[in-house]
């Protein structure tokens, strides 16, 4: 009984891990895995979600409106800088790095005069269950679950939608796209949009996990932009297992040797695979399947 | 003055020479010339928080001051640049302070890595530097007074007491860098003393906002106690995640809720059962204390939370005042040699406050301050005058030995 | 025109001909004399913003010209950092030991660049993955840094220190019969001036070399670059230890300037600010980057001093418009701007003097 409780636990652990990658690199993964674009001001993104959600949380709304509030307004503030800014800088990647790193200044920043150093936060909903002597909190249980629905339904929306089908082909090959008709200004925005909203959600999703401040956007950064390169450019092929393999080293070195080691060991994880699989993990099963 | 560009320097220095030579002919015309107090804080980036008040206080402390006339006759008047929570720009503004604006005194710095990048500057200038900020303790530096809490204060209060309510079993979780390394190391040497064993000890870079398997070690372990010695935003985080896993075990720090406020910040119940020891909050009720408050208040009605940063900053300026006044002038020499000669006191929000000479620590009453489930807050326990005595009982001795040391537990003074 | 002086100009850069470099030279003696014009604080706080240079020139070498983007400049800034402190604290500051020290805090980066350089294009990883790479080596150093703040973290008799930095590291110092010349104050601002100088023409005469329009077809092309028959890795890998051994340059600089070296120098945000400097200067050209950071490096201390919560904020700003509107960077835009209207004005002055048949 006691082996089944501890596998348990490191499998709660492992799946706590893999919902927080996952949910890090989803926003992120649209816009740099499948845009080209660095957008350094990623974290900021999921501020934005997080901080509208605990707000309309307090001003009365019940917490799932506020969540979706949340990913609503971050998708808005996409669309309105897609709008503005990223739109020049589509084939300009270093360029799109300084833009969106100014962004970031500007609104963590901006945050910190307007809302303060610090808001009160959310209570985590659902309460707790005990399985032996551990106790485990049901909403975090329940993340990952989340995070492979919405993986699950980002893959419906690219594969059997006609604005997936249209974006995929707008990103593949822009020109191409235009020749045969699509929209393809208009689609690099929604697309945009659909990854700010997305970031705006990892937001929501952890508003009541977190504290919120101005600067939380750099607790999800990194490990978006690692969970991102090691998937490579397909999104729907790659997310899952690079959040998979690096939730699992990451993990089991926690468990075994603290957190230090866990947070460098994912670094260095990622090193290895940048360099064993150049092009992340779906490139890599692309060119063994004689893709692109 | 335009720093950068030289020929706006050398305009302005041949400028100013003529209007002080002017001035010099009608001087007595004029009020006296202002002491300066040089300050080096965050207002803004990550240490915003618990920095603010602080700046108010100060602010505060000097306004009260020139109304009663300042000191020796003169006014005070505060030249504060705002730090950015980043050691560069303490470096930068720290040169600027001591050599451009030439301050009489500099107050200041919130993290120890911040400190310790300004010390080799004040110690280069010979610059009278006031730290009033708690942290890990050790600094034997001539030209350094803190008025911060240091660990002797906070956990030999606070651990024997949790061990003997709760029991002897303790957890320590810490933030992996000096302050949380050098605490938890007291903790244990505590521990120790006392009777008690150590079931877990864990440290945490300061990035890290998830803590799933941290959770689940403690549950592992079943400690009667758990330190949490956390620092920073992500690492609060902390708290909401161990509520919601229901980990219900008493908790104890010294970082948390005198500094950061979080029991305000934080949903209820996160931190329930949170124990805490620090020189001030602004729960504490006395007639210093409530009289403060109120004129804080007034003055600046938009402060979130009067932290115990807040107290020290407010009693630093006083302790300053005081050091003049003995030294019965500003060089820097004199009124170091004056804070440091012993009976230098204030009466400040949380009581006397000393300095001592062996040390240049205050001495501090101290609070236990309990966290209920709602997170308001109750008092169990004070300590009066709790000296600062570490540093003195293993070879530190400025009133005899001059020195520029941090010093830690595993690291001693050289006999 | 003196032939050792064409080889500082070339297509690579801005800025060529008698009138540039007479105005260089003013401009470098001017600011040699400053120490005695101007107070010490002027001199000391000159001395910091020419210390970043270093850095934004390397990264502008990397970046710029080889079109490589590295977000690993701050681990070697910090290697650097470390090593001085560590070295000179335990050999002591008798003799040129300190020298010694600075020397090998330059070597100890280029070797270490030369295996990252080396792991990375050797194996294959290209464009932004570079940066990514990078970037998980610089937080994994800092990471670790960070934590050794316990006495077992002793190299010789230098203390690592972790997170509050390791401080008190002896200033460069050179024997010279009775009391050695401490380099402080304007001894240090001569230093760093001097070697600003010496860095800049130096890379003019590397980049406008046949190896800088190696680096410059590698970036635009590098399979083709590649195709004509040049060993592009092994360009790749020169010039990313060069742009390190500058980083590292940068580094022990500022631990001289402020005696003083901490993991934080690696952290996200400092990574991240040369990358500012060099993309709103010009990334492409030296003389717009050196221009650039030492502009910016004031300006936002200046707003820092003055401007109190929106000093960020004008930053941020002060960094989009130019991203959007003079993407080339903003000196290399104004530069461009001018030059051409110069040529303007020459062409229409021509036309003027030889009349051309009427159309």
């Amino acid at each position: 009984m006691t082996f089944l409780v501890e596998a348990y636990a490191f499998f709660y652990q492992l799946a706590d891990s893999f919902a927080f990658l996952v949910l890090c690199g989803l926003g992120l993964a649209i816009i740099f895995g499948m845009m080209g674009v660095i957008n350094l001001a990623h974290g900021e993104f999921i501020m934005c979600g997080a901080y509208v959600t605990v707000l309309s949380a307090r001003a009365g709304l019940p917490l799932p409106f506020a969540m979706l509030c949340g990913t609503f307004a971050a998708g808005l503030v996409g669309l309105i800088l897609e709008f503005l800014i990223i739109r020049r800088l589509y084939h300009r990647l270093f360029d799109s790095i300084v833009a969106t790193w100014a962004l970031s200044l500007i609104a963590t920043q901006g945050m910190l005069i307007v809302a303060g150093p610090s808001i009160e936060g959310l209570k985590t909903p659902f309460g707790s269950f005990e399985l032996g002597e551990y106790s485990f909190s049901v909403y975090r249980a329940l993340l990952p679950l989340i995070a492979l629905l919405l993986l699950g339904a980002l893959y419906w929306l690219f594969v059997h939608t006609r604005f997936g089908v249209y974006s995929r082909a707008t990103i593949q090959d822009a020109n191409m796209a235009r020749a045969l008709g699509a929209n393809t200004g208009r689609i690099y925005s929604q697309t945009f949009t659909l990854g700010a909203a997305l970031a705006g959600l990892t937001g929501a999703l952890y508003a009541p996990t977190i504290t919120a401040v101005p600067t939380m956007g750099q607790a999800f950064i990194v490990q978006s932009f690692v969970t991102v390169v090691v998937s490579g450019a397909d999104v729907m092929l790659g997310l899952a297992p690079s959040a998979a393999v690096l939730a699992f080293i990451q993990s089991l070195l926690t468990k075994s040797y603290g957190q230090l080691i866990g947070q460098i060991g994912l670094l260095l994880t990622v090193i290895i695979v940048v360099r064993v699989l150049p092009k992340g993990i779906s490139g890599w099963v692309l060119q063994r399947n004689g893709g692109r | 003055m335009n720093s950068a560009n030289p020929l706006c320097s050398a305009r302005s220095i041949v400028a100013s020479a003529l209007v002080g030579a002017s001035l010099l002919v009608s001087t007595h015309a004029f009020a006296a010339d202002p002491i300066k107090l040089g300050i080096l804080e965050d207002q803004s980036g990550n240490f915003a928080i618990a920095v603010i008040p602080k700046i108010f206080a100060y602010q505060l402390a000097v306004d009260e001051i020139n109304a009663k006339g300042g000191v020796l006759g003169r006014p005070l008047k505060i030249i504060h640049y705002d730090t950015q929570s980043d050691n560069t720009r303490f470096q930068e503004f720290a040169r600027r302070l001591t050599q451009q604006d030439k301050v009489d005194v500099i107050f200041g710095a919130f993290s120890s890595a911040s400190r310790e990048a300004i010390r080799p500057i004040m110690d280069r200038a010979k610059q009278l530097y006031f730290y009033n900020n708690q942290y890990e303790g050790g600094v034997c530096d001539s030209n350094v007074f803190v008025t911060g809490a240091v660990p002797e204060q906070q956990f030999s209060t606070l651990i024997p007491w949790m061990m003997e309510k709760y029991g002897k079993k303790v957890y320590t979780i810490a933030a992996d860098y000096n302050f949380g390394q050098i605490s938890a190391e007291w903790v244990r040497n505590i521990v120790k003393e006392n009777g008690g064993t150590m079931v877990g000890e864990e440290f945490i870079p300061l990035a890290v906002s998830q803590f799933s398997q941290t959770i689940q070690n403690i549950q592992k372990a079943k400690p009667d106690v758990l330190v949490t010695l956390l620092v920073g935003a992500n690492q609060a985080s902390f708290y909401e995640q161990q509520a919601a896993a229901n980990l219900n075990f008493p908790m104890a720090s010294s970082v948390n809720v005198g500094q950061a406020y979080e029991h305000k910040r934080f949903k209820a119940p996160a931190l329930k059962d949170m124990y805490v020891t620090a020189n001030y909050v602004e729960e504490v009720v006395s007639p210093a204390s409530d009289d403060f408050k109120k004129r804080f208040r007034a003055k600046f009605p938009q402060v979130e939370y009067i932290n115990q940063e807040a107290a020290n900053a407010y009693d630093a300026i006083y302790l300053y005042k005081a050091g003049v006044e003995k030294a019965g002038s500003t060089d820097q020499t004199k009124v170091k040699a004056a804070l440091g000669s012993g009976g230098i006191c204030t009466d400040g929000p949380s009581g006397k406050v000393c300095i001592d000479p062996k040390s240049h620590h205050t001495s501090h009453r101290i609070y236990l301050i309990h966290v209920k489930a709602d997170h308001s807050v109750d008092i169990p326990k004070v300590w009066d005058d709790i000296q600062p005595y570490w540093l003195g009982k293993v070879g530190c001795d400025l009133s005899k030995k001059a020195d520029q040391s941090q010093y830690t537990p595993s690291n001693l003074p050289k006999k | 025109m003196p032939r050792w002086l064409a080889l500082l100009d070339g297509p690579q850069t801005l800025g060529r001909g008698p009138a540039f470099w007479f105005v260089f030279a003013l401009l470098v003696v001017a600011t040699g004399l400053l120490p005695a014009v101007v107070d010490a604080f002027a001199i000391t706080n000159l001395t910091y913003f020419l210390v970043w240079v270093f850095m934004a020139l390397g990264l502008s070498i990397i970046w710029g010209y080889a079109g490589i983007l590295s977000f690993g400049q701050t681990a070697f800034f910090g290697l650097a950092g470390y090593t001085y402190g560590v070295i000179s604290i335990n050999l002591g500051d008798a003799g040129l030991w300190t020298w010694f020290a600075l020397l090998m805090s330059l070597l100890l980066p280029a070797v270490v660049a030369a295996f990252v350089g080396y792991f990375m294009f050797y194996g294959g990883v290209r464009d932004v993955f570079v940066g990514i790479v990078t970037l998980s080596i610089t937080l994994v150093f800092e990471t670790f840094m960070a934590q050794t703040a316990g006495p077992e973290w002793t190299i010789g008799s230098a203390r690592l220190n972790g997170f509050n930095g390791m401080s008190n590291m002896p200033p460069l110092t050179f024997p010279w019969g009775e009391t050695p010349i401490v380099f402080d104050g304007p001894s240090l601002f001569w230093l760093v001036l001097a070697l600003v100088v010496v860095v800049y023409l130096g890379l003019r005469i590397v980049v406008n070399s046949r190896f800088g329009n190696v680096l410059v077809a590698i970036r635009e092309n590098p399979d083709r670059a590649e195709m004509l028959g040049y060993n592009v890795r092994l360009y790749q890998l020169f010039v990313f230890v060069i742009g390190s051994v500058l980083a590292a340059m940068s580094g022990v600089l500022y631990t001289l300037w402020g005696a003083y070296i901490t993991p934080s120098s690696m952290g996200l945000t400092a990574a991240a600010l040369p990358i500012i400097w060099v993309a709103a200067g010009g990334r492409k050209d030296i003389t717009a980057t050196l221009l650039a950071t030492v502009f910016l490096t004031w300006l936002s201390q200046q707003l820092a001093v003055k401007g109190n919560q929106y000093a960020l904020i004008w930053m941020g700003f002060i960094l989009l418009v130019v991203v959007l509107f003079a993407p080339e960077g903003l000196f290399v835009t104004v530069w461009n701007r001018l030059r051409d209207r110069r040529r303007l004005r020459r062409v229409a002055t021509a036309r003027k003097t030889v009349s051309l048949p009427s159309a």
